[in-house]
């Protein structure tokens, strides 16, 4: 009988030494969130799935990514005074915005979400957004019922100093969104040095 | 035709255009009636909805100021909004009307604004990069750590308890 306690004792031990040994080496390194792959970037836009007839203006509440686990409420933004958009407020790192004086998502046009990578205390809403993939599927909950499916096209790292303003936040004739969040490295000084922009344009609905 | 207020002349028009955004005619909440987009030109099509018939309240809505008639605000699975869509005739006129919307039940009314406009107006989109992280990710955890110094203390206390016990010559 006490061998046994012996044996389960050893076992316990030797479970918390190496549990102990790795939660102190991959707690205490640090977690770059992921970046997206030149892969991921534009392609030829004639491929990937066709694009779905528009929607009605219906302003969104949730956004759902499923292959980065992605389920969040959506928070009307504005833009600041040097006319970037506005942000989540940091102390809701679960939260999502769109920009709500722009086109609504499922629109024709160019729809805006943007969510936090981090915030002091740790990930936010959008930490995985550089891991998903081209053909990845974007969901948003609309308003008026509906459920607007978008498919992902491309996953790009733009520097701050140089931003496709056009490219990003331009107008489009079909229904697009881009989802974005920071990223393209980091400096103590200066954060993150710009950002991390999902292209996806709406292939169906619900 | 009831057509309310305003009825801009051409200039006044280019101004108030101008300033117009498709922001929300009120800015959500209870007790008033929003409208997507809240400039429209003729023709396009305006989603309303409410939070003030609570929820599962349905409410019957009148555009008949724009030339749009009646058109019902079905309850919403959303936070009991009732939503409601109808299209801006071709034929309207440059203005700013008031939509209706009747709770059923209890009769109450809320009301929104909707400006129609010649031209379609495209809010300016924004600039540069957007501020949506501060490096919170990349420092160590501070709760893996914990757990860690935890486990590691398990650990040396059991070790401690099997040297004890080896020593005592139990067998192990």
């Amino acid at each position: 009988m006490r061998r046994y306690g012996n044996t389960a004792m050893a076992a316990v031990t030797a479970v918390a030494l190496c549990a102990g040994a790795w939660l102190l080496r991959d707690g205490t390194t640090s977690h770059a969130p992921p970046q997206p792959s030149a892969a991921e970037a534009h392609a030829d836009p004639a491929a990937g799935r066709p694009a779905a007839p528009a929607l009605p203006p219906s302003p969104p509440d949730r956004i759902r990514i499923p292959a980065i686990r992605v389920d969040a409420p959506l928070t009307g933004l504005g833009l600041t005074p040097t006319g970037s958009l506005e942000v989540p407020p940091a102390g809701r790192p679960d939260l999502a915005g769109w920009y709500e004086a722009g086109t609504t998502p499922g629109e024709r046009g160019t729809a805006i979400v943007a969510g936090h990578v981090d915030n002091a205390e740790g990930p936010a809403v959008f930490y995985g957004l550089g891991a998903l993939r081209r053909g990845g599927t974007i969901e948003v909950d609309r308003r008026d019922g509906s459920v607007a499916v978008f498919t992902v096209d491309a996953v790009e790292v733009y520097q701050a100093k140089n931003f496709p303003d056009e490219k990003v936040y331009g107008p489009a004739r079909r229904p697009e969104l881009r989802v974005i969040t920071c990223g393209g490295g980091y400096s103590r000084a200066t954060g993150y040095q710009g950002n991390v922009v999902v292209f996806a344009h709406l292939t169906g609905s619900r | 035709m009831r057509r309310i207020a305003r009825l801009l002349t051409g200039t006044a028009l280019a101004v108030a255009a101008a300033a117009l955004t498709a922001a929300p005619a009120h800015g959500g909440g209870t007790g008033s009636l929003d409208v997507y987009p809240s400039s429209v030109v003729p023709g396009g099509s305006v989603s309303v909805n409410t939070t003030a018939c609570g929820a599962d309240g349905a409410a019957a809505g009148d555009a008949s100021a724009v030339g749009a008639g009646q058109f019902t605000l079905a309850p919403s699975s959303h936070e009991g909004n009732a939503i409601g869509q109808f299209r801006v005739p071709p034929s309207a006129q440059p203005g700013t009307y008031e939509i209706v919307a009747r709770c059923s039940g209890g009769g109450r009314e809320v009301r929104g604004d909707l400006v129609v406009t010649l031209t379609s107006v495209r809010p300016a989109h924004p600039r540069g990069s957007v501020k949506t992280g501060v490096g919170g990710a990349l420092g160590p955890d501070p709760v893996q750590t914990a757990a860690g110094v935890a486990a590691l203390a398990v650990a040396a206390a059991g070790g401690t308890w099997l040297l004890h016990r080896r020593a005592r010559g139990d067998g192990i």
